[in-house]
């Protein structure tokens, strides 16, 4: 009898020690398993409330499943339509633009693009070897006569009534006919995968916002339409400390700089001989220019400028972010 | 005259056994061949499900070329294609009778060449998944658009072309199947049967073959023009230097009808070799087609100089970076050797009767079909790299451009998979128009036959008139 | 030995006690050397519909001496009260340095109706403390027009809120006339300034050449900027004074660039290619025909 419980202890340890690593285990992996499967399901809040669909149907649902957009985005058609009765303009000041890609670093926060895609691009120019240097942001020009619209075989870059060229990424075929007609290099397109990056996912996309952004699809400064339906200015505008930058209704004939100050379109292009950039394309542009006469800051430094990009920080997308 | 007919007779089954041979034998030489492209064209489907998963940025092409050795391929494939339209229809509309034995490889040329050169744009897309969008939402504005419309009308019309002549060959392989012995019979005779559609031989069927073969080749000329005229739309609608040219449309069609005859000729030497055709295709053949390279080279290398000196001359700013780039920067080494090695070599080579003879010929050829392809290039992607805003400040990759082991697989796979096309399609079908071959004989039969019987006549009435007149003038008799 | 060993932990937690006074000294030190000065420019607005604002922007000097907007620091906004200055709210900067709050409540005034708004930044980590403050009176500034009016006359009364309430017209104030845009107010004219008169009123004639909405409404608005006493107020008013926006009759007229393709495009692409197809369909109905006709010649040659 001794015998036997002698030889059975160990027996018996081992099975218990089986046993209580085979129950653990089970009991971990199906917490694990049905912490998994609950994930998504988020405990209901108990409060109810009802939403309207984009085409006008009511549906209510618990507030634990609703997600906090951004900003709701309008209905294809209505992007693809535009703002009645409005003509966007803008008006850059080269004798007030320093250089600080300030713009830049706006648009790329706002729109959250990648730091090597310069939806407005701040150019070193100068057109032959005796005239000034001067710096130049180019944003889009939402030409008149659009070259990129006129060769789009699907229709998934068009122009609106009130003059904004946009990209609706839910038809595009990625062929880029668009961006070799386009002779001022404003086009960019998505080679790879999208970066993933927080917040971006919880954008719905239209074509008004040009976010998320898809993969084989062509992207490029949009005039931040989503913004001027709230009233506000495009994320270059507002942000150049300079205020050289202008933006308003060209049917209102005023335009609108970051600061806030207003002026009289047509006097502002005919007291500073406003221009617009290879005007004898045809493209005919949005987007004026002022001479750099009388500069406010030191011109570009044309022989620092290289092919390459140089090193630079990756921006705080924190900064940029629409108010909620 | 018994004898005779019967040499005519043997003649013909001569040439329908030299014809069909080839489709019976499934030699090692062939196996290996089909294995070396299955094993390129696999390589490049693997490339292309890569490309597909992780994007277009697997390629070299970035934000400025975003057009590269893809687009390039499509236009030298599309340029490719018009060998048959020039071989085929215009020959045959001039009533060449030594166009005969190489109707059908030109015809298959253009047939393969549009498959793969629709198959290009494709794989450029960045979002092939949405393709049905052109048929839903097309734009009927936009020049790729006119592209897709052309090359689906040509290919439909090349279908026809290439298929119609068929139909009596197909007819007798079906109808010779069960006396020899090949492999896959069974489906072989499914294949000829269908293929010949009932195909009799009678009167009213040859009939109405020849009036659809006219028909066709009236129409498949104009069809040809087109299509390359769009393609070359896609460059010089835009505004960009070294594509905003008025002359873009004939320079294309010239450049396609060039490349494509030297593609016949290497189809022609190639089967000529491999099937042991050199009866049909003879040496004269190969002068002939030189010849006409020849005009086409001349044609093309006009509108060349047309395209570089008259913007030379002038120097605009945009034009101007780009043509110092061609002329003496980075792209000049390319420019010049293709001007001199692939223009103005052929046209030297050609002119002269030795530069015309089978081998030497198809090695021009070869330097003018590869000159052809890096030309698209050359026309593609330097004025990518020479936009009116300067480019300034990108990243490295973006400045600069050479394609990848990605782009270099897939646009080998596509011609591996023309030749795979070409192969399997010789090994099912004669490679060369037995009966128009067979009408070429006998028109030269009655041809002869006729001149015999006109020089019999004569000489007879010479005869009669000679004993009644005594003197008379001497017939001048023309010996045989 | 004890003492020994009392000595040596005597000593060590001295020792260990000094390093760490030592270093706190030190990391305050660099602290306060690492704090860089801010301005702060406060300003005060009185909006047309009576809500009023303090937005106060904060800037420093970057490494190269410039300018530069301070983000995301936290300003306080306090009010004086009875000469004591009493916390309304605090917030931080938006990425152009401004900080903005609006008074739901009123302000608390002096004994002579001056209220005084403070905005300080304390105890930051970044910047060194500042503050700035702001002293005015409250002020109402009336504006009389007739929408229909042609002379297009508007008419601006300012008058500053007395003891009792009272409206004491105020004389000598300028006035400034603009128009509102879709993102800002504009100046209408180059001379847009008048000064208020002893009944406290600013007449002006606005100009003809001012587009307006369709119907030719356009906003008048009129304002008083950085006036020493009421700081910056406005007012404004709707009148049909604008020239009338002509709508677009087509939006979206047949171009190339345009959805709906010119009609000789789309009329030359059919005809050419549909030319083709049908001869295409006629080659087909030839190819039918044959078939046909070699079914015939097998029927026949059975029979």
């Amino acid at each position: 009898m001794e015998k036997d419980n002698l030889e059975n202890q160990p027996n018996r340890r081992n099975f218990l020690k089986i046993g209580l690593i085979a129950g653990g285990s089970i009991a971990a992996g199906t917490f694990a398993i049905s912490k998994i499967l609950t994930q998504d399901k988020k405990t209901e809040s108990g409060i109810k409330k009802t939403v309207f669909t984009q085409d006008g149907k009511v549906f209510t649902a618990d507030q634990s499943h609703l997600h906090d957009y951004e900003a709701p985005p309008v209905s294809n058609e209505e992007a693809r339509k535009g703002i009645p009765n409005k003509k966007f303009v803008m008006v850059i000041d080269e004798a007030k633009c320093d250089g600080c890609k300030k713009c830049t670093d706006a648009c790329q926060a706002m729109h959250y693009t990648e730091s090597d895609r310069e939806w407005i691009k701040v150019f070193k120019m100068q057109d032959a070897n005796a005239t000034a240097p001067y710096f130049f942001p180019k944003p889009c020009f939402h030409c008149d006569n659009p070259p990129c619209t006129k060769v789009c075989p699907v229709n998934a870059t068009f122009k609106r009534q009130d003059g904004i060229v946009l990209i609706d990424n839910e038809r595009c075929i990625g062929c880029r006919s668009c961006m070799v007609a386009c002779p001022y290099s404003t086009r960019f397109f998505n080679w790879s995968h999208p970066k993933e990056q927080p917040g971006l996912a919880d954008i719905a996309y239209s074509p008004e916002r040009s976010i998320p952004r898809r993969m084989g699809t062509v992207e490029k400064c949009d005039f931040c339409p989503d913004m001027i339906r709230q009233g506000k200015m495009p994320a270059c505008v507002s942000s150049c400390p300079m205020d050289a930058i202008y933006f308003g209704d060209q049917n209102e004939d005023a335009v609108t700089n970051g600061s806030g100050v207003t002026v009289k379109f047509s006097q502002l292009i005919e007291d500073n001989a406003g221009y617009r950039h290879l005007e004898e394309l045809g493209t005919d542009p949005r987007v004026y220019y002022l001479p750099p006469k009388n500069r406010k800051y030191p011109k570009p430094d044309m022989d620092a400028v290289g092919k390459e990009k140089n090193e630079k920080k990756p921006m705080d997308m924190g900064d940029m972010q629409m108010s909620k | 005259m018994v004898n005779e007919k019967y040499n005519l007779k043997n003649e013909i089954e001569t040439v329908r056994e030299d014809c069909l041979k080839p489709t019976r034998r499934w030699g090692r030489s062939t196996r290996i061949w089909i294995g070396c492209l299955l094993i390129v064209i696999s390589w490049g489907l693997y490339c292309y499900i890569h490309q597909l998963r992780a994007g277009l940025g697997v390629t070299a092409m970035r934000n400025y070329v975003s057009w590269g050795l893809y687009i390039s391929t499509f236009v030298f494939f599309i340029g490719i294609s018009h060998s048959g339209t020039l071989v085929s229809a215009i020959l045959r509309i001039t009533k060449q009778e030594w166009r005969r034995p190489i109707t059908r490889s030109a015809e298959l040329l253009t047939w393969v060449s549009l498959l793969f050169g629709g198959i290009m744009p494709i794989i450029d897309l960045g979002r092939p998944d949405r393709i049905a969008n052109l048929v839903i939402f097309g734009r009927i504005q936009s020049p790729l658009m006119w592209d897709i419309i052309s090359i689906c009308t040509y290919f439909v019309g090349s279908s026809v072309f290439l298929f119609l002549p068929m139909i009596p060959d197909m007819a007798l392989c079906r109808d010779r199947l069960s006396v020899c012995d090949t492999r896959f019979k069974k489906f072989r005779k499914w294949l000829y049967t269908k293929m010949a559609i009932g195909w009799k031989g009678t009167k009213s069927q040859w009939h109405r073959l020849e009036k659809s073969m006219t028909i066709m080749t009236i129409i498949i000329i104009p069809v040809a023009v087109s299509v390359h005229t769009v393609v070359s739309y896609i460059f010089a609608m835009t505004l960009r230097p070294g594509w905003n040219s008025t002359v873009f449309g004939p320079y294309f069609v010239a450049g396609a009808l060039y490349s494509g005859s030297a593609g016949v000729i290497l189809g022609m030497a190639a089967f000529r070799k491999l099937y042991h055709l050199e009866k049909y295709i003879t040496p004269r053949h190969f002068d002939l087609m030189g010849r006409l390279v020849l005009a086409l080279t001349l044609i093309y290398a006009y509108l060349n100089l047309n395209e570089y000196w008259i913007p030379a001359y002038k120097m605009a700013t945009a034009e101007g970076h780009l043509l110092r780039d061609l002329f003496s920067g980075s792209y000049s080494t390319v420019f010049w050797t293709l001007q001199f090695g692939t223009v103005l070599l052929p046209i030297i080579i050609l002119s002269i009767p030795k530069g015309r003879r089978p081998l030497m010929l198809a090695i021009t050829c070869i330097i003018i079909v590869a000159g052809a392809w890096v030309k698209r290039y050359i026309i593609v992607v330097p004025t990518l790299l020479h936009p009116f805003m300067p480019i300034q400040e990108v990243p490295n990759d973006w400045s600069s451009y050479f394609p990848n082991y990605v782009e270099f697989s897939i646009t080998a796979a596509c011609l591996a998979g023309i030749f795979l096309v070409i192969t399997l399609f010789s090994k099912l079908f004669p490679m060369m128009a037995v009966w128009e071959v067979e009408e070429g004989i006998l028109i030269e039969h009655d041809k002869q036959a006729a001149i015999e019987l006109r020089l019999k006549r004569e000489a007879e009435e010479a005869k009669t008139n000679g004993e009644h007149s005594g003197t008379g003038t001497e017939p001048i008799v023309q010996p045989t | 030995m004890k003492i020994n060993s009392i000595i040596r932990k005597t000593s060590f937690t001295i020792a260990i006690t000094g390093l760490f006074c030592g270093i706190s000294a030190a990391q305050d030190q660099l602290q306060s050397q690492s704090k860089s000065e801010a301005t702060i420019e406060l300003s005060y607005y009185k909006k047309a519909d009576m809500s009023k604002t303090a937005v106060a922007v904060v800037k420093t000097k970057d490494k190269e001496g410039k300018f530069v907007f301070a983000k995301n620091t936290r300003v306080n906004f306090y009010v004086m009260h009875d000469k004591e200055q009493q916390l309304l709210k605090n917030t931080n900067t938006d990425y152009k340095g401004q900080a903005l709050i609006v008074f739901q409540k009123d302000l608390p005034l002096d004994d002579s109706l001056y209220f005084t708004i403070v905005a300080k930044i304390e105890n930051d980590n970044l910047y060194e403390d500042a503050q700035e403050q702001v002293h005015y009176k409250d002020v109402n500034l009336g504006i009389n027009l007739n929408p229909q009016d042609t002379a297009r006359l508007v008419t601006a009364k300012v008058t500053e809120i007395g003891k009792d309430g009272k409206g004491i017209p105020v004389k000598g104030a300028e006035v400034k006339f603009c128009v509102q845009r879709l993102f800002g107010i504009m100046p209408a004219s180059d001379d847009n300034t008048v000064t208020t008169d002893e009944k406290g009123e600013a007449s002006f004639a606005f100009p003809k050449n001012i587009p307006g909405d369709t119907a030719g409404v356009i906003t008048v608005a009129a304002r008083m900027e950085d006036n020493e006493q009421f700081g910056n107020v406005e007012n404004k008013a709707n009148a049909s004074w604008g020239i009338a926006l002509v709508k677009e009759k087509n939006p979206f007229p047949r171009a190339l660039w345009e959805p709906y393709a010119p009609v000789p495009l789309i009329l030359t692409v059919s005809i050419l290619f549909g030319g083709v197809w049908c001869v295409y369909f006629f080659i087909f109905f030839q190819l039918r025909k044959i078939k046909k006709e070699g079914q015939i010649t097998i029927n026949n040659s059975t029979l």
